[in-house]
Protein backbone atom coordinates (compact mmCIF):
# COMPACT_ATOMS: atom_id res chain seq x y z
CA UNK A 1 0.00 0.00 0.00
CA UNK A 2 3.06 2.13 0.97
CA UNK A 3 4.03 1.77 -2.62
CA UNK A 4 1.03 2.86 -4.46
CA UNK A 5 0.81 5.57 -2.46
CA UNK A 6 4.62 6.47 -3.49
CA UNK A 7 3.61 6.03 -6.68
CA UNK A 8 0.65 8.28 -6.91
CA UNK A 9 2.53 10.62 -5.06
CA UNK A 10 4.75 10.57 -8.30
CA UNK A 11 2.83 11.45 -10.43
CA UNK A 12 0.66 13.54 -8.73
CA UNK A 13 4.07 15.82 -7.85
CA UNK A 14 5.11 16.16 -11.63
CA UNK A 15 2.49 18.70 -14.29
CA UNK A 16 2.45 15.55 -16.62
CA UNK A 17 -1.27 14.42 -14.78
CA UNK A 18 -2.98 17.46 -15.46
CA UNK A 19 -1.36 18.07 -18.80
CA UNK A 20 -2.94 14.62 -20.10
CA UNK A 21 -5.83 15.51 -18.34
CA UNK A 22 -6.90 18.62 -19.89
CA UNK A 23 -5.62 17.61 -23.56
CA UNK A 24 -8.08 13.85 -22.47
CA UNK A 25 -10.85 16.44 -22.03
CA UNK A 26 -10.58 18.76 -24.84
CA UNK A 27 -10.20 15.08 -27.38
CA UNK A 28 -13.75 14.02 -25.68
CA UNK A 29 -14.89 18.05 -25.50
CA UNK A 30 -14.30 17.71 -29.45
CA UNK A 31 -16.34 14.47 -29.57
CA UNK A 32 -19.10 15.70 -27.99
CA UNK A 33 -19.06 18.82 -30.42
CA UNK A 34 -18.97 17.25 -33.17
CA UNK A 35 -21.49 14.39 -31.98
CA UNK A 36 -24.23 17.71 -30.75
CA UNK A 37 -23.31 19.82 -33.64
CA UNK A 38 -24.48 17.21 -36.33
CA UNK A 39 -27.04 15.40 -34.32
CA UNK A 40 -30.24 15.23 -36.14
CA UNK A 41 -28.08 16.55 -39.53
CA UNK A 42 -29.73 14.19 -42.17
CA UNK A 43 -26.90 13.01 -44.79
CA UNK A 44 -26.57 13.69 -48.72
CA UNK A 45 -29.54 12.13 -50.93
CA UNK A 46 -31.79 11.81 -47.46
CA UNK A 47 -29.62 8.91 -45.96
CA UNK A 48 -30.24 8.76 -42.31
CA UNK A 49 -27.43 11.05 -40.40
CA UNK A 50 -26.73 10.82 -36.60
CA UNK A 51 -29.70 10.21 -34.11
CA UNK A 52 -31.65 13.50 -33.21
CA UNK A 53 -30.86 15.18 -29.68
CA UNK A 54 -33.95 14.07 -28.50
CA UNK A 55 -33.83 10.26 -28.84
CA UNK A 56 -32.18 7.65 -26.66
CA UNK A 57 -29.55 6.79 -29.61
CA UNK A 58 -28.10 9.75 -29.25
CA UNK A 59 -27.28 9.87 -25.72
CA UNK A 60 -26.05 6.23 -26.12
CA UNK A 61 -23.71 7.65 -28.66
CA UNK A 62 -22.73 10.17 -26.49
CA UNK A 63 -22.38 8.71 -23.26
CA UNK A 64 -19.11 6.91 -25.05
CA UNK A 65 -17.60 9.92 -26.09
CA UNK A 66 -15.32 9.40 -23.26
CA UNK A 67 -14.05 6.27 -24.41
CA UNK A 68 -12.55 7.47 -27.32
CA UNK A 69 -9.99 9.31 -25.79
CA UNK A 70 -8.35 5.82 -24.16
CA UNK A 71 -5.19 6.81 -26.24
CA UNK A 72 -4.16 9.50 -23.40
CA UNK A 73 -4.33 7.37 -20.42
CA UNK A 74 -2.70 4.76 -22.61
CA UNK A 75 0.29 7.67 -22.93
CA UNK A 76 -0.33 8.70 -19.20
CA UNK A 77 0.24 4.81 -18.23
CA UNK A 78 3.59 4.87 -20.73
CA UNK A 79 4.81 7.67 -19.41
CA UNK A 80 4.13 6.61 -15.84
CA UNK A 81 6.65 4.16 -16.37
CA UNK A 82 9.27 4.74 -18.78
CA UNK A 83 9.80 8.31 -17.46
CA UNK A 84 11.49 6.32 -14.45
CA UNK A 85 13.98 5.02 -17.25
CA UNK A 86 14.15 8.45 -19.03
CA UNK A 87 15.45 10.25 -15.46
CA UNK A 88 16.83 7.29 -14.44
CA UNK A 89 14.66 7.69 -10.85
CA UNK A 90 14.28 4.16 -11.35
CA UNK A 91 17.90 3.77 -9.80
CA UNK A 92 16.07 5.23 -6.22
CA UNK A 93 13.18 3.55 -7.35
CA UNK A 94 14.52 0.02 -6.95
CA UNK A 95 16.85 1.13 -4.00
CA UNK A 96 14.28 1.72 -1.85
CA UNK A 97 12.10 -1.40 -3.18
CA UNK A 98 14.90 -3.84 -4.45
CA UNK A 99 12.31 -6.40 -4.95
CA UNK A 100 11.09 -5.04 -8.40
CA UNK A 101 7.78 -7.32 -9.40
CA UNK A 102 6.72 -5.22 -6.60
CA UNK A 103 7.70 -1.59 -8.10
CA UNK A 104 5.51 -3.08 -11.30
CA UNK A 105 2.09 -4.08 -9.08
CA UNK A 106 2.42 -1.04 -6.94
CA UNK A 107 2.45 0.84 -10.56
CA UNK A 108 -0.51 -0.89 -11.79
CA UNK A 109 -2.70 -0.61 -8.55
CA UNK A 110 -1.61 3.20 -8.87
CA UNK A 111 -2.38 3.49 -13.05
CA UNK A 112 -5.83 1.14 -11.88
CA UNK A 113 -6.95 4.15 -9.84
CA UNK A 114 -5.41 7.18 -11.98
CA UNK A 115 -7.22 5.23 -15.00
CA UNK A 116 -10.84 5.21 -13.05
CA UNK A 117 -10.02 8.67 -11.90
CA UNK A 118 -10.10 10.08 -15.62
CA UNK A 119 -12.93 7.99 -16.56
CA UNK A 120 -15.03 9.83 -13.96
CA UNK A 121 -13.95 13.42 -14.80
CA UNK A 122 -14.68 12.07 -18.88
CA UNK A 123 -17.81 10.99 -17.65
CA UNK A 124 -18.80 14.26 -15.64
CA UNK A 125 -17.69 16.43 -18.85
CA UNK A 126 -20.15 14.29 -21.09
CA UNK A 127 -23.26 14.63 -18.41
CA UNK A 128 -22.51 18.83 -18.27
CA UNK A 129 -22.65 18.89 -22.62
CA UNK A 130 -25.82 15.95 -22.87
CA UNK A 131 -27.80 16.77 -19.81
CA UNK A 132 -28.28 20.23 -21.41
CA UNK A 133 -28.42 19.65 -24.80
CA UNK A 134 -31.25 16.71 -24.62
CA UNK A 135 -33.37 19.26 -22.26
CA UNK A 136 -33.17 22.05 -24.84
CA UNK A 137 -33.92 19.72 -27.58
CA UNK A 138 -37.40 18.97 -25.71
CA UNK A 139 -36.07 14.76 -24.87
CA UNK A 140 -36.17 12.52 -21.84
CA UNK A 141 -33.15 13.04 -19.90
CA UNK A 142 -31.85 8.64 -19.62
CA UNK A 143 -29.41 8.11 -16.88
CA UNK A 144 -30.12 4.92 -15.03
CA UNK A 145 -32.12 3.62 -18.23
CA UNK A 146 -31.55 2.58 -22.13
CA UNK A 147 -28.25 0.85 -21.17
CA UNK A 148 -27.14 4.29 -20.45
CA UNK A 149 -25.82 3.13 -16.98
CA UNK A 150 -23.73 -0.07 -18.63
CA UNK A 151 -21.90 2.47 -21.02
CA UNK A 152 -20.97 4.58 -18.16
CA UNK A 153 -19.68 1.54 -16.42
CA UNK A 154 -17.69 0.77 -19.69
CA UNK A 155 -15.79 4.25 -20.09
CA UNK A 156 -14.73 3.81 -17.08
CA UNK A 157 -13.18 0.68 -16.79
CA UNK A 158 -11.80 0.72 -20.25
CA UNK A 159 -10.15 4.16 -18.95
CA UNK A 160 -8.85 2.03 -16.25
CA UNK A 161 -7.41 -1.25 -17.72
CA UNK A 162 -6.26 1.24 -20.70
CA UNK A 163 -3.85 2.87 -18.09
CA UNK A 164 -3.14 -0.92 -17.26
CA UNK A 165 -2.12 -1.50 -20.66
CA UNK A 166 0.15 1.29 -21.03
CA UNK A 167 1.78 0.82 -17.79
CA UNK A 168 2.30 -3.17 -19.20
CA UNK A 169 3.56 -1.72 -22.42
CA UNK A 170 5.95 0.91 -20.96
CA UNK A 171 7.41 -1.76 -18.71
CA UNK A 172 8.12 -4.06 -21.44
CA UNK A 173 9.59 -1.33 -24.13
CA UNK A 174 11.19 1.33 -21.09
CA UNK A 175 12.47 3.33 -24.05
CA UNK A 176 9.64 6.39 -23.60
CA UNK A 177 9.60 7.45 -27.31
CA UNK A 178 9.13 4.09 -28.89
CA UNK A 179 6.51 2.91 -26.16
CA UNK A 180 4.69 6.39 -27.29
CA UNK A 181 5.18 6.20 -31.01
CA UNK A 182 4.72 2.25 -30.78
CA UNK A 183 1.24 2.56 -29.16
CA UNK A 184 -0.37 4.92 -31.30
CA UNK A 185 1.07 3.26 -34.67
CA UNK A 186 -0.52 0.21 -32.98
CA UNK A 187 -3.86 2.24 -32.18
CA UNK A 188 -4.37 4.50 -35.32
CA UNK A 189 -3.00 2.24 -38.15
CA UNK A 190 -3.02 -1.28 -36.79
CA UNK A 191 -6.12 -1.87 -35.06
CA UNK A 192 -8.53 0.43 -37.49
CA UNK A 193 -7.74 -1.69 -40.24
CA UNK A 194 -8.78 -4.52 -38.44
CA UNK A 195 -11.97 -3.39 -36.47
CA UNK A 196 -13.20 -2.24 -39.98
CA UNK A 197 -12.24 -4.85 -42.43
CA UNK A 198 -14.58 -7.89 -41.91
CA UNK A 199 -12.39 -10.74 -42.33
CA UNK A 200 -9.83 -9.46 -40.01
CA UNK A 201 -12.66 -8.80 -37.17
CA UNK A 202 -12.38 -12.03 -36.08
CA UNK A 203 -8.64 -10.76 -34.99
CA UNK A 204 -9.72 -7.37 -34.22
CA UNK A 205 -12.29 -8.49 -31.45
CA UNK A 206 -9.43 -9.21 -29.37
CA UNK A 207 -7.04 -6.25 -29.76
CA UNK A 208 -7.53 -3.91 -27.44
CA UNK A 209 -10.06 -1.30 -28.90
CA UNK A 210 -12.09 -4.54 -30.25
CA UNK A 211 -12.05 -5.30 -26.90
CA UNK A 212 -12.93 -2.25 -25.44
CA UNK A 213 -15.74 -1.46 -27.91
CA UNK A 214 -17.57 -4.25 -26.60
CA UNK A 215 -17.16 -2.91 -22.62
CA UNK A 216 -19.59 -0.04 -24.17
CA UNK A 217 -21.53 -1.89 -26.94
CA UNK A 218 -21.66 0.41 -29.10
CA UNK A 219 -22.81 -0.58 -32.46
CA UNK A 220 -20.92 1.59 -34.92
CA UNK A 221 -22.02 1.08 -38.36
CA UNK A 222 -18.86 1.13 -40.56
CA UNK A 223 -20.33 0.57 -43.80
CA UNK A 224 -19.62 -3.21 -43.60
CA UNK A 225 -22.38 -4.25 -41.62
CA UNK A 226 -22.62 -5.08 -37.88
CA UNK A 227 -19.53 -5.06 -35.65
CA UNK A 228 -18.32 -8.82 -34.56
CA UNK A 229 -17.85 -7.90 -30.64
CA UNK A 230 -16.80 -10.13 -27.97
CA UNK A 231 -19.22 -10.08 -24.45
CA UNK A 232 -18.10 -7.64 -22.25
CA UNK A 233 -17.14 -9.60 -19.75
CA UNK A 234 -14.72 -11.28 -22.47
CA UNK A 235 -13.86 -7.53 -23.25
CA UNK A 236 -12.51 -6.81 -20.04
CA UNK A 237 -10.85 -10.06 -19.34
CA UNK A 238 -8.82 -9.66 -22.66
CA UNK A 239 -7.85 -5.71 -21.70
CA UNK A 240 -7.06 -7.22 -17.98
CA UNK A 241 -5.11 -10.03 -19.66
CA UNK A 242 -3.27 -7.60 -21.97
CA UNK A 243 -1.53 -5.69 -19.09
CA UNK A 244 -0.75 -8.36 -16.89
CA UNK A 245 0.95 -10.22 -19.54
CA UNK A 246 2.63 -7.11 -20.92
CA UNK A 247 3.52 -6.43 -16.90
CA UNK A 248 4.46 -10.22 -16.06
CA UNK A 249 6.80 -10.54 -20.08
CA UNK A 250 7.89 -6.96 -18.49
CA UNK A 251 8.79 -8.19 -14.56
CA UNK A 252 10.75 -12.11 -16.55
CA UNK A 253 12.70 -9.62 -18.74
CA UNK A 254 13.43 -5.77 -18.98
CA UNK A 255 12.78 -5.28 -15.25
CA UNK A 256 15.17 -7.50 -14.62
CA UNK A 257 18.10 -5.77 -16.41
CA UNK A 258 21.06 -4.40 -14.99
CA UNK A 259 20.70 -1.05 -14.25
CA UNK A 260 23.89 0.60 -15.14
CA UNK B 1 31.84 -4.53 12.85
CA UNK B 2 32.19 -5.55 8.97
CA UNK B 3 29.82 -3.52 7.48
CA UNK B 4 30.10 -4.08 3.79
CA UNK B 5 31.73 -7.79 2.24
CA UNK B 6 32.44 -8.06 -1.37
CA UNK B 7 34.21 -11.57 -1.83
CA UNK B 8 35.45 -12.66 -5.49
CA UNK B 9 33.21 -10.82 -7.35
CA UNK B 10 33.00 -10.40 -10.68
CA UNK B 11 30.77 -9.01 -13.31
CA UNK B 12 31.54 -9.30 -17.74
CA UNK B 13 29.65 -7.00 -20.05
CA UNK B 14 29.76 -8.44 -23.31
CA UNK B 15 33.32 -8.79 -24.28
CA UNK B 16 34.52 -6.69 -20.94
CA UNK B 17 35.73 -7.97 -18.10
CA UNK B 18 34.51 -5.30 -15.86
CA UNK B 19 34.86 -6.32 -12.26
CA UNK B 20 37.86 -9.67 -11.90
CA UNK B 21 37.74 -11.22 -9.00
CA UNK B 22 37.74 -9.05 -6.50
CA UNK B 23 37.62 -8.61 -2.68
CA UNK B 24 37.47 -6.42 -0.36
CA UNK B 25 35.59 -5.18 3.15
CA UNK B 26 34.39 -1.81 5.07
CA UNK B 27 34.07 -1.54 8.94
CA UNK B 28 32.08 0.22 10.58
CA UNK B 29 32.76 3.96 11.86
CA UNK B 30 35.72 4.13 8.87
CA UNK B 31 35.88 5.75 5.55
CA UNK B 32 37.47 3.54 2.58
CA UNK B 33 38.10 5.60 -0.81
CA UNK B 34 37.45 3.01 -3.48
CA UNK B 35 39.91 4.53 -6.06
CA UNK B 36 40.94 3.86 -9.71
CA UNK B 37 41.02 5.57 -12.74
CA UNK B 38 37.90 5.71 -15.04
CA UNK B 39 36.48 2.67 -16.05
CA UNK B 40 38.16 0.55 -13.95
CA UNK B 41 35.14 -0.96 -11.97
CA UNK B 42 33.94 1.09 -9.70
CA UNK B 43 30.87 1.74 -10.23
CA UNK B 44 29.72 -1.68 -11.23
CA UNK B 45 31.57 -2.68 -8.16
CA UNK B 46 29.11 -0.27 -6.54
CA UNK B 47 25.78 -1.42 -8.91
CA UNK B 48 26.61 -5.27 -8.07
CA UNK B 49 26.35 -4.38 -4.07
CA UNK B 50 23.33 -2.29 -4.37
CA UNK B 51 21.60 -5.16 -6.38
CA UNK B 52 20.93 -2.75 -9.26
CA UNK B 53 23.52 -4.72 -11.46
CA UNK B 54 23.50 -9.27 -11.26
CA UNK B 55 26.93 -10.05 -10.63
CA UNK B 56 28.43 -13.05 -12.81
CA UNK B 57 30.15 -14.75 -9.57
CA UNK B 58 30.98 -13.94 -6.14
CA UNK B 59 29.12 -11.78 -3.20
CA UNK B 60 28.59 -9.15 -2.08
CA UNK B 61 27.29 -8.41 1.18
CA UNK B 62 25.72 -5.26 3.26
CA UNK B 63 25.59 -6.09 7.09
CA UNK B 64 25.91 -9.80 5.94
CA UNK B 65 22.77 -10.22 3.78
CA UNK B 66 22.62 -9.10 0.18
CA UNK B 67 21.08 -5.42 -0.81
CA UNK B 68 17.78 -7.32 -2.02
CA UNK B 69 17.20 -9.32 1.11
CA UNK B 70 17.21 -5.88 3.31
CA UNK B 71 14.23 -5.66 5.22
CA UNK B 72 14.27 -1.87 5.37
CA UNK B 73 17.23 -1.20 2.94
CA UNK B 74 17.18 2.46 3.24
CA UNK B 75 17.39 2.55 6.92
CA UNK B 76 20.55 -0.08 6.36
CA UNK B 77 22.56 1.34 3.15
CA UNK B 78 22.10 4.67 1.89
CA UNK B 79 23.55 5.19 -1.57
CA UNK B 80 24.58 8.29 -3.87
CA UNK B 81 25.10 7.54 -7.22
CA UNK B 82 25.38 9.56 -10.45
CA UNK B 83 23.91 13.12 -10.13
CA UNK B 84 21.25 13.50 -12.35
CA UNK B 85 18.67 10.86 -11.34
CA UNK B 86 15.77 13.16 -10.22
CA UNK B 87 12.71 13.97 -12.21
CA UNK B 88 13.88 17.74 -13.20
CA UNK B 89 9.88 18.50 -12.73
CA UNK B 90 9.77 17.00 -9.42
CA UNK B 91 10.63 19.51 -6.68
CA UNK B 92 13.92 18.67 -4.57
CA UNK B 93 11.24 18.13 -1.09
CA UNK B 94 8.43 15.88 -3.14
CA UNK B 95 11.70 14.09 -4.64
CA UNK B 96 12.06 13.09 -0.79
CA UNK B 97 8.39 13.10 0.42
CA UNK B 98 7.85 9.91 -2.82
CA UNK B 99 11.14 7.99 -1.26
CA UNK B 100 9.60 8.07 2.26
CA UNK B 101 6.09 7.07 1.21
CA UNK B 102 8.15 3.92 -0.57
CA UNK B 103 10.49 3.24 2.43
CA UNK B 104 7.67 4.42 5.68
CA UNK B 105 9.23 7.06 6.89
CA UNK B 106 7.45 9.86 8.09
CA UNK B 107 7.47 12.45 5.46
CA UNK B 108 8.74 14.89 8.07
CA UNK B 109 12.10 13.52 7.39
CA UNK B 110 12.13 15.25 4.25
CA UNK B 111 13.01 18.80 5.36
CA UNK B 112 14.99 17.67 8.03
CA UNK B 113 17.44 15.98 5.25
CA UNK B 114 17.11 18.77 2.85
CA UNK B 115 18.19 20.80 6.08
CA UNK B 116 21.41 18.85 6.89
CA UNK B 117 22.26 18.97 3.27
CA UNK B 118 21.55 22.80 3.24
CA UNK B 119 19.50 23.00 0.56
CA UNK B 120 16.35 23.76 3.07
CA UNK B 121 15.80 27.34 1.22
CA UNK B 122 15.35 25.29 -2.16
CA UNK B 123 12.87 22.51 -0.91
CA UNK B 124 10.58 23.75 -3.13
CA UNK B 125 11.94 24.54 -6.21
CA UNK B 126 11.87 22.02 -9.22
CA UNK B 127 15.13 19.98 -9.81
CA UNK B 128 15.70 21.06 -13.40
CA UNK B 129 17.04 24.35 -11.74
CA UNK B 130 19.40 22.67 -9.39
CA UNK B 131 23.58 22.95 -10.21
CA UNK B 132 25.37 19.90 -10.48
CA UNK B 133 26.42 20.94 -7.21
CA UNK B 134 23.38 21.31 -5.49
CA UNK B 135 21.78 18.29 -6.98
CA UNK B 136 25.13 15.91 -5.43
CA UNK B 137 23.21 17.28 -2.03
CA UNK B 138 20.18 16.45 -2.98
CA UNK B 139 21.69 13.11 -3.83
CA UNK B 140 23.32 12.88 -0.43
CA UNK B 141 19.82 13.95 1.76
CA UNK B 142 18.66 11.44 -0.28
CA UNK B 143 20.74 8.85 1.00
CA UNK B 144 20.57 9.74 4.69
CA UNK B 145 17.23 9.83 4.57
CA UNK B 146 16.76 6.63 7.06
CA UNK B 147 19.43 7.16 9.21
CA UNK B 148 21.88 4.31 7.51
CA UNK B 149 24.64 2.87 9.37
CA UNK B 150 26.22 2.52 6.08
CA UNK B 151 26.87 4.90 2.97
CA UNK B 152 27.98 4.29 -0.11
CA UNK B 153 29.25 6.88 -2.43
CA UNK B 154 30.05 6.80 -6.29
CA UNK B 155 32.15 10.29 -7.24
CA UNK B 156 30.34 12.30 -4.90
CA UNK B 157 32.97 15.27 -5.03
CA UNK B 158 32.37 15.32 -9.13
CA UNK B 159 30.44 18.93 -9.48
CA UNK B 160 31.40 20.48 -6.40
CA UNK B 161 33.13 23.43 -5.88
CA UNK B 162 35.74 23.41 -3.21
CA UNK B 163 34.12 24.76 -0.71
CA UNK B 164 31.44 22.22 -1.34
CA UNK B 165 34.30 19.31 -1.24
CA UNK B 166 35.55 20.67 1.91
CA UNK B 167 31.75 20.47 3.30
CA UNK B 168 31.80 16.99 1.91
CA UNK B 169 34.84 15.72 3.88
CA UNK B 170 33.64 17.05 7.01
CA UNK B 171 29.97 15.09 6.32
CA UNK B 172 31.58 11.94 5.20
CA UNK B 173 34.20 12.16 8.66
CA UNK B 174 31.79 13.04 11.20
CA UNK B 175 29.26 10.59 9.98
CA UNK B 176 31.92 8.16 9.82
CA UNK B 177 34.05 8.84 13.61
CA UNK B 178 31.48 10.74 15.53
CA UNK B 179 28.41 8.21 14.56
CA UNK B 180 30.06 5.06 13.44
CA UNK B 181 28.78 4.85 10.01
CA UNK B 182 30.34 2.47 7.57
CA UNK B 183 31.21 4.91 4.33
CA UNK B 184 32.46 3.76 1.07
CA UNK B 185 33.56 6.63 -1.23
CA UNK B 186 34.76 6.05 -5.13
CA UNK B 187 36.73 8.80 -6.48
CA UNK B 188 38.77 8.80 -9.81
CA UNK B 189 40.82 11.54 -7.88
CA UNK B 190 43.35 10.44 -5.40
CA UNK B 191 43.71 13.82 -3.53
CA UNK B 192 39.95 14.01 -3.50
CA UNK B 193 39.47 11.81 -0.79
CA UNK B 194 43.23 11.33 0.79
CA UNK B 195 42.09 14.00 3.63
CA UNK B 196 39.04 12.27 4.68
CA UNK B 197 39.88 8.32 4.18
CA UNK B 198 41.03 6.07 6.76
CA UNK B 199 41.51 2.65 4.48
CA UNK B 200 42.16 2.63 0.52
CA UNK B 201 40.98 -0.05 -1.87
CA UNK B 202 42.37 0.64 -5.44
CA UNK B 203 41.40 -1.01 -8.84
CA UNK B 204 42.53 -1.21 -11.91
CA UNK B 205 40.89 -2.83 -15.10
CA UNK B 206 38.96 -4.37 -12.84
CA UNK B 207 41.19 -6.00 -10.46
CA UNK B 208 42.17 -5.09 -7.47
CA UNK B 209 45.59 -3.61 -6.84
CA UNK B 210 45.92 -2.06 -3.43
CA UNK B 211 44.30 -2.88 -0.02
CA UNK B 212 45.17 -0.87 3.07
CA UNK B 213 45.64 1.93 5.10
CA UNK B 214 46.94 5.22 3.79
CA UNK B 215 49.97 5.04 5.48
CA UNK B 216 50.75 1.23 4.20
CA UNK B 217 50.24 3.36 0.70
CA UNK B 218 53.05 5.96 1.47
CA UNK B 219 55.04 3.79 3.18
CA UNK B 220 55.09 1.20 0.42
CA UNK B 221 57.71 4.22 -1.79
CA UNK B 222 61.17 4.81 -0.78
CA UNK B 223 61.30 8.44 0.88
CA UNK B 224 64.74 9.46 -0.59
CA UNK B 225 66.46 13.06 1.40
CA UNK B 226 66.76 15.72 -0.73
CA UNK B 227 70.00 18.08 -0.20
CA UNK B 228 70.54 21.79 -1.70
CA UNK B 229 74.33 22.72 -1.33
CA UNK B 230 76.87 24.86 -3.56
CA UNK B 231 79.23 22.39 -3.22
CA UNK B 232 77.24 19.13 -3.41
CA UNK B 233 79.62 17.16 -4.48
CA UNK B 234 82.31 16.91 -1.87
CA UNK B 235 79.38 15.14 0.27
CA UNK B 236 79.12 12.62 -2.71
CA UNK B 237 81.90 10.36 -1.33
CA UNK B 238 80.84 10.76 2.46
CA UNK B 239 77.55 9.76 1.36
CA UNK B 240 78.25 6.62 -0.46
CA UNK B 241 80.57 5.64 2.26
CA UNK B 242 77.75 5.33 4.65
CA UNK B 243 76.17 2.92 2.18
CA UNK B 244 74.05 5.57 0.41
CA UNK B 245 73.12 5.86 -3.15
CA UNK B 246 73.22 9.69 -4.78
CA UNK B 247 71.38 11.01 -7.40
CA UNK B 248 71.92 14.02 -9.01
CA UNK B 249 68.95 15.64 -10.34
CA UNK B 250 70.17 19.02 -10.88
CA UNK B 251 73.65 21.15 -9.87
CA UNK B 252 73.70 21.64 -5.87
CA UNK B 253 70.85 19.09 -5.66
CA UNK B 254 70.98 15.90 -4.36
CA UNK B 255 68.67 13.14 -3.79
CA UNK B 256 69.95 10.42 -1.01
CA UNK B 257 68.70 6.93 -0.95
CA UNK B 258 69.04 3.98 1.00
CA UNK B 259 70.17 6.20 4.21
CA UNK B 260 67.86 8.63 7.18
CA UNK B 261 67.87 11.89 7.42
CA UNK B 262 70.19 11.85 10.40
CA UNK B 263 73.03 9.92 8.42
CA UNK B 264 72.87 12.73 5.56
CA UNK B 265 73.64 15.32 8.57
CA UNK B 266 76.24 13.32 9.84
CA UNK B 267 77.87 13.47 6.56
CA UNK B 268 77.03 17.41 5.85
CA UNK B 269 78.90 18.01 9.58
CA UNK B 270 81.67 15.89 9.30
CA UNK B 271 82.15 17.33 5.83
CA UNK B 272 81.75 20.64 6.79
CA UNK B 273 79.63 21.57 3.98
CA UNK B 274 77.36 24.88 3.64
CA UNK B 275 74.03 23.25 3.42
CA UNK B 276 70.96 25.62 2.73
CA UNK B 277 68.30 23.28 2.50
CA UNK B 278 68.26 19.43 3.96
CA UNK B 279 64.57 18.11 3.53
CA UNK B 280 63.01 14.09 3.90
CA UNK B 281 60.57 14.13 0.95
CA UNK B 282 57.30 13.55 1.25
CA UNK B 283 56.06 10.42 -1.61
CA UNK B 284 53.69 11.95 -3.07
CA UNK B 285 50.68 9.94 -3.21
CA UNK B 286 48.89 10.59 -6.64
CA UNK B 287 52.65 9.27 -8.46
CA UNK B 288 52.20 5.91 -6.17
CA UNK B 289 48.46 5.56 -7.40
CA UNK B 290 49.06 6.26 -11.18
CA UNK B 291 52.13 4.25 -11.03
CA UNK B 292 49.29 1.28 -9.12
CA UNK B 293 46.98 1.86 -11.71
CA UNK B 294 48.83 2.61 -14.84
CA UNK B 295 48.21 0.39 -18.06
CA UNK B 296 50.86 -2.25 -18.22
Amino acid sequence: MALVRSELQKLFTTRLWWIMLIVMLLFTGLNLGFLIGFAGVEGTQGAPGLPGRETLAFQQSAWTAGAGSSIFVMVLGIIMMTSEYRYQTITTTFLATPRRSRVVTAKLVAGLLVGLLFGVAALLLTAAAVIPSVLIAGGEVALLDGGIPRIMLGVVATSALYTLFGIGLGALVRNQIAAVVGAIVWVFVVESLLAAVPALQTVGKFTPSGAARSLIAVQIDSGFGQADLLPSWAGASVLVAYALIFALIASLTTVRRDIT
Amino acid sequence: MTAIEIRNLSKTFGPVRAVDDVSFSVESGTVTGYLGPNGAGKTTTLHCLLGLVTADGGTALVNGRPYSALERPLAEVGAVLEATSFHPGRTARDHLRVICTAAGLPASRADEALEQVGLAGSAGKRVAGFSLGMRQRLALGTATLGHPRVLILDEPANGLDPAGIEWLRGFLRTLAHEQGVAVLVSSHVLSEVQQTVDNVVIIARGRLVHQGSLEELTGNGDRPVRVHAADAARLVPALEARGARVERPADGVLRVHGVGAEAVGQAVLDEGVLVTELVRERSDLQEIFMELTREK
